[in-house]
């Protein structure tokens, strides 16, 4: 399971993946191999720095494959892990941080708006500059932004998740539902009454939780909003568009209620917490759920090999190009405290190397960041190889909003859009307001 | 009563002394009066109050006055959190819903918890067994109870499964889901653990009362209710006032309850005040903003609080 923060999409992992079925939680596996050399940075410097990470899922090791595998490369070098709760992780980073407590390297967030985000922490100075010129060529392209603050670099990515649906192949093909990156939403919705005549699902969502209708919006919106305007946030940023008046942001909120309106949830969606989805993704009721990519190799090694998952797209309304919503939202920082700084940008730049940067993408069961070379994908990531390399993606869009509140209100807002609660003007509205 | 009987005993054959009119004696003023020497005895609690109480509280108010975020630099912004307040649409459905909230849990914690006190005062045989059963819900966690609710409540939960076994399909709900349901659910659950503590106050207040003055008043063909009425509510006048005022306190400031089994959802229908506080400044990370809503919410107890007191207060003389 991905580690996350409040709001951004690996939040649902961190939460959906399995909190509740111990049988679906399992550990993760990863390597990495030292290349040789002494030290890291300067020697004068001592060379015994602190990582810290926040995970719900005391099995997964990816972070500490990659601090072993940078110890074996720099000999004398040591990195202690602390493995702190995923679930309040961003406060209390920060508040560490704040208190000039700060571990020598941590988990952050890029963009902007959550407590433990780049931005306002390299705004208070809290961060270190990476001067590298190496690190700042292999940030995730189409994501450089997010790991900058006035132009100057603080924070590397780990690797990249597809923020899709996870899908069952197999139950689908039960309930005779054949559904490929192609196909087209409209022709799932005009499925959905026949599965749910089967008693099952085509979609999990659990509606209680705002992450989760969140993500779901996001990721619809990535085709109908962000496919046609990539540079949707910078509009809405410079003022020039707004939520309230786009078209495709109301067809993003209509889609979903036509959704919730033809059966493609489960029963009781819109009151539904995240042990639905696991629940019922274990129980074959369920044959997808909106999460990141990371979710399916958790699924499948708690399940030990008796499910097999694959990775879609989110799909599209008919006459809309599909795009996949790609993240490489969980990135690591270091102090601007720290007692060794060279060793810290060292470090951190590691993690964008091929070694770091596979040994993280394969723990998470993600993708390494910029990856183009798909023939040694994970075998989950079959069915969205062409999209990756074709290059229809875009950014998880609320990693660059001001702060989380919008993002709060779309997935509440689409919940209570589904219940009758609010219209679609009313939720946009709400952005607007909330966006500052 | 029986401080007045004792002085009676007291005087018994000087009727000189007699005559005069019962004095507190000297003695037991002297028992709750506090030497000048011995007040730096309290002072280590003093201290530790203002330093953990009072001086967090005033430094949460002073930033209720900025613009923080949590991390690093603020500013001094007036009034202006106050001001936006007002213009939250928000924060009035959240202020409707914690009233709401409080209103119900003050009168049916208070009418069911006074009425299972009567029920389980005396001459019921298995009356210990049954408060104790009654009051092991309040020795709970509110969040683990909430969370048994949560699972009762859910869709393929419990409470549809036995609707639908009694052939009543067409009663079931998505209960925490509902708009206009979820509210209620949210009340259920607080009400249902919290009737055995305010049973325990009135049964403190029913062992005041002696059943002699309710024979005595029966024998002269006062019924149940005028005893009720007459007799047992004034004898109980501070269990009511406390019971009340606590419970008036604990509905305004629901929190648990709401984040365990709604999180304020759906679409904001379960928000309280406490939820906004917390998510506004935990959350969205808009620490000024919050602690200005913790100060307004703070006053809005505080009034309830004193209305309530002073709404509640024994005006009978009983127990002065």
């Amino acid at each position: 399971m991905n580690q996350s923060r409040p709001f951004g999409p690996s939040r649902l992992a961190l939460v959906a993946i399995p909190a509740t079925a111990a049988l679906l939680l399992a550990g993760c596996s990863g390597g990495g191999s030292g290349s040789g050399g002494n030290g890291g940075g300067d020697a004068a410097e001592p060379q015994s720095i602190t990582l810290a990470i926040g995970s719900a899922n005391p099995n997964e090791h990816q972070f500490q494959d990659v601090a072993k595998a940078y110890e074996a490369a720099h000999k004398g070098v040591s990195i202690k892990v602390e493995n702190l709760p995923g679930e309040g992780y961003p406060q209390a980073i920060a508040t560490r941080v704040q208190a000039g407590n700060a571990p020598d390297v941590f988990q952050v967030a890029s963009g902007s708006g959550q407590a433990d985000s780049i931005a306002p922490l390299a705004k208070a100075g809290l961060l270190l500059e990476l001067s590298d010129p190496d690190i700042k060529d292999r940030l995730a392209k189409g994501e450089e932004a997010d790991f900058q603050y006035n132009g100057k670099v603080y924070g590397v990515p780990t690797a990249t998740a597809v923020n899709g649906v996870v899908w069952n192949p197999d139950l689908a093909k039960q309930v005779g539902l054949d559904v490929t990156a192609e196909t087209s939403l409209d022709d799932i919705i005009a499925q959905c009454p026949d599965v749910a005549a089967k008693g099952v699902a085509v979609f999990g969502l659990a509606g209680a939780v705002p992450f989760n209708p969140g993500i779901a919006s996001i990721e619809l919106a990535t085709s109908i909003v962000y496919g046609p305007t990539p540079d949707w946030n910078k509009q809405r940023a410079d003022g020039k568009v707004k939520f309230a008046t786009s078209k495709e942001w109301k067809s993003t909120l209509d889609y979903l209620k036509k959704m919730f309106e033809a059966g493609c949830f489960q029963p009781g969606a819109e009151g539904a917490g995240f042990d639905a989805l696991t629940n019922g993704a274990s129980s074959g009721k369920i044959i997808g759920f909106f999460a990141p990519s990371g979710a399916a190799k958790s699924i499948m090694d708690g399940a030990g090999g008796h499910v097999t998952l694959t990775v879609l797209p989110f799909p599209a309304p008919k006459g809309v190009d599909p795009m996949m919503s790609v993240s490489s939202d969980i990135s690591v920082a270091g102090s601007s405290k720290t007692k060794s700084p060279k060793l810290v940008a060292d470090f951190l730049k590691f993690f964008t190397e091929k070694e770091g940067s596979k040994t993280m993408a394969d723990g998470q069961g993600t993708l390494p960041v910029n990856a183009t070379d798909t023939s040694d994908l994970l075998p989950q990531y079959a069915p969205v190889a062409d999209i990756l390399t074709s290059g229809n993606t875009r950014p998880f869009a609320s990693v660059t909003w001001p702060n989380p509140k919008v993002y709060d209100d779309l997935g509440s807002g689409a919940t209570a859009v589904m219940t009758g609660q609010k219209s679609a003007d009313e939720v946009l509205k709400q952005m607007d307001s909330d966006w500052g | 009563m029986s401080a007045s009987t004792r002085t009676v005993d007291r005087n018994a054959g000087t009727p000189a002394r007699a005559a005069r009119p019962p004095q507190p004696s000297t003695a037991r003023r002297r028992t709750y009066k506090m030497g000048h020497g011995y007040w730096w005895w309290a002072l280590p609690a003093v201290i530790l109050m203002l330093g953990v109480v009072y001086l967090s509280t005033a430094s949460g108010a002073f930033f209720a006055f900025t613009d923080w975020t949590g991390i690093g630099s603020f500013n001094f912004i007036g009034f202006d959190n106050f001001v936006r307040i007002t213009q939250n649409p928000e924060l009035v459905g959240a202020l409707i819903n914690t009233l709401l909230l409080a209103a119900g849990f003050l009168i049916f914690t208070n009418v069911l918890g006074l009425a299972f006190a009567i029920a389980l005062n005396r001459g019921l045989k298995t009356r210990y067994l049954l408060r104790t059963l009654l009051f092991m819900p309040v020795v709970l966690s509110p969040i683990a109870v909430s969370f048994v609710w949560k699972f009762i409540f859910a869709y393929e939960g419990p409470l549809n499964q036995f609707l639908g076994a009694v052939g009543l399909k067409n009663l079931q709900q998505v209960w925490l889901a509902s708009p206009t349901l979820a509210l209620g659910c949210v009340l259920v659950v607080m009400v249902w653990q919290n009737i055995g503590f305010t049973m325990v106050l009135y049964l403190a207040g029913l062992a005041t009362v002696p059943p002699e003055l309710e024979e005595a008043a029966a024998l002269d063909g006062a019924g149940a209710w005028t005893r009720f009425r007459t007799i047992v509510v004034p004898m109980i006048q501070p269990s009511i006032a406390i019971a009340s005022t606590l419970s008036l306190i604990q509905g305004l400031r629901v929190f648990d309850q709401v984040l365990a089994l709604t999180g304020g959802g759906p679409g904001g229908a379960t928000e309280t005040l406490a939820t906004e506080v917390y998510k506004t400044t935990f959350v969205y990370q808009q620490f000024g903003f919050g602690a200005a809503m913790a100060l307004v919410l703070s006053v809005i107890i505080l009034i309830f609080a004193i209305a309530q007191q002073a709404a509640t207060r024994d005006r009978t003389g009983i127990g002065d």
